[in-house]
C-alpha cells in the first residue's frame, strides 16, 4: 500500500489543476518499509512530450536524474511517479501500462473541469502485463 | 573503480547497497561486474536476450549512453553510471 502526507499530497493535487487540461507528471519521495510505501515528498516535473499533452506525458531523463539525485540527499528514494487524467477517470492505459515499469507505485489523478475528482494507485507487474491496483490513503 | 548507484526498488537485489564500485573498461563490463556480484540483478535489468529490457537506461555521469557509443562507452574510474526507466504514459 502507499501513503502521502498530506504536504505532498497537495503538491500532487495541484500540479494536476495547474497543468490542467495538459497531463502533468511527477515523482513521489519517501521510505519504503514491511510493504508501505510512506511519500514525504512530492516533486513536480516537466510533461516532456512534445505534442497535444492533453493524453500523453514523457517523463524528462535528465529531470529524473535530478530528482534521484535530491531524493539521496534528503535521506529519501523515489517511490513512485503520479501523472493526472485530464476529463478522464483514474485507470491505468494499456500506454502508461507499456511505458511503466514494474520499480514504482504509479498513482493518477482524476481532474474534471479543472478539480481533483478521484486517484488510483498502480503497481505493474514484472514483466508489464498487468497493473493490480493498490491501497492508496492520502 | 566506477560507481554504479542503484535505485531503491533494485537494492533488495544488491543486498542492500545504495550504489556498488564495479570494475570494467566499458559500460557493459561494469554492469557484467555488478550482476556477477548481485545475480539476483540481471533479471530486473536484462530481457531473455540478454539485453536491456526496453525500459532500462543507463546513464554515464549526465549521459545517455544511447548517444555515446551504447554498452561500449569507455569508463574512468571516477565516473557514475545510472539506472534510469523510462516512464511515460498516454489514453
Ligand atoms: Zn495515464
Amino acid at each position: 500500500m502507499i501513503r502521502i502526507d498530506k504536504p505532498a499530497w497537495d503538491i500532487m493535487v495541484e500540479h494536476a489543476r495547474a497543468c490542467y487540461p495538459r497531463e502533468c507528471c511527477g515523482a513521489m519521495l519517501g521510505k519504503e518499509a514491511d510493504g508501505v510505501r510512506t511519500v514525504h515528498a512530492a516533486r513536480p516535473m516537466r510533461n516532456a512530450f512534445e505534442g497535444a499533452q492533453e493524453d500523453t506525458y514523457v517523463l524528462d531523463p535528465q529531470e529524473q536524474l535530478a530528482v534521484e539525485k535530491e531524493a539521496r540527499a534528503q535521506g529519501l528514494s523515489v517511490v513512485g511517479i503520479f501523472h493526472s487524467h485530464p476529463d478522464c477517470d483514474a485507470y491505468f492505459s494499456k500506454r502508461d501500462l507499456e511505458n511503466s515499469c514494474p520499480w514504482y507505485s504509479f498513482v493518477v489523478l482524476s481532474v474534471k473541469n479543472g478539480e481533483f475528482d478521484h486517484a488510483n494507485s498502480f503497481l505493474p507487474n514484472f514483466d508489464q502485463t498487468e497493473a493490480p491496483k493498490e491501497p492508496l490513503e492520502y | 573503480m566506477p560507481k554504479i548507484l542503484i535505485p531503491t526498488p533494485l537494492r533488495q537485489f544488491a543486498g542492500g547497497s545504495d550504489a556498488v564500485e564495479a570494475a570494467g573498461a566499458t559500460i557493459g563490463e561494469c554492469l557484467e561486474a555488478l550482476t556477477a556480484q548481485h545475480p539476483d540483478l540481471r533479471r530486473n535489468l536484462y530481457n531473455d536476450e540478454g539485453k536491456l529490457r526496453s525500459f532500462v537506461n543507463i546513464y554515464l555521469n549526465d549521459e545517455d549512453i544511447r548517444y555515446l557509443s551504447k554498452t561500449g562507452t569507455a569508463v574512468k574510474d571516477s565516473d557514475t553510471i545510472s539506472i534510469v526507466p523510462s516512464i511515460a504514459g498516454g489514453r
